[in-house]
């Protein structure tokens, strides 16, 4: 694949988790305005319904997504040295993935 | 020896405070740097998130945490963040599809979102002092 596909596709990617992440958080605004103060058992209920598992398990990977195009163009504008991209490179990859799939283990201890 | 003119058209040094930046250079750079405190506090809210979901004990304490001072300072930019990045991004996604590109109108709608940023998390320290 050549740079000029990695690029727009990283730009797609960018979007697409984009305007899937904004309507997600538009849901949950409107959920706490509405709701107000949960209890533990309404709290874990609504965390445990199935539709909220795949809603959430799809904001989570668009969040990591996300978060990966986004930190990695920065990395890659402000830091020049070699080594010191690596490092932060393989740091951020490895604090999204653990974080991300953290979040999604609990989605789906709470459902089962 | 250089000119009168080269002396003039060179910047003589970039000090960051001096430079003035456009305004939508501005709302590039906190949409640059709001992510990144977004991708920063992503770890905590996944932690928080643990917390809340395993007892109710632990779910009081998570909420009792919500309360504390640190907490709600961390929240103030977390939510300038949130709000910032959103705005900014809807933008950029305009421009995108070609909407809001023309000078005078992208520089307005660059205000817009610095502006309306500040003002809504104005308005929540207002919400949650």
């Amino acid at each position: 694949m050549s740079r000029h596909t990695y690029a727009l596709r990283a730009w797609l990617i960018q979007r697409f988790s984009a305007v899937y992440l904004a309507g997600f958080l538009a849901y949950l605004v409107i959920h706490f305005l509405i709701q107000g103060s949960h209890g533990y058992a309404e709290w874990r209920a609504w965390l445990s319904h199935p539709a909220m598992g795949i809603a959430g398990a799809g904001f989570v990977l668009a969040l990591m997504l996300h978060g990966w195009v986004g930190v990695r163009d920065i990395i890659l504008d402000y830091i020049p040295a070699l080594g010191m991209r690596l490092l932060l490179l393989t740091l951020s990859g490895a604090l999204l993935a653990a974080s991300g799939f953290w979040a999604l283990r609990l989605l789906l201890l709470a459902a089962g | 020896m250089p000119t009168m003119q080269n002396q003039r058209s060179a910047p003589v040094f970039l000090n960051l405070f001096r430079i003035h930046f456009p305004v939508g250079a501005v709302t590039s750079i906190a949409h640059r740097l709001s992510g990144l405190l977004l991708f920063l506090s992503f770890p905590l809210l996944v932690y928080w998130l643990d917390l809340s979901l395993r007892d109710p004990a632990s779910y009081a304490n998570a909420v009792e945490w919500l309360h504390c001072g640190w907490v709600r300072l961390a929240s103030v930019f977390i939510a300038w963040s949130l709000i910032h990045h959103l705005l900014a991004g809807l933008r950029f996604l305009l421009i995108d599809l070609g909407v809001g590109v023309e000078r005078t109108t992208a520089r307005r709608s660059a205000w817009t979102v610095n502006g309306l940023a500040l003002l809504l998390v104005l308005g929540y320290i207002g919400w949650i002092v």
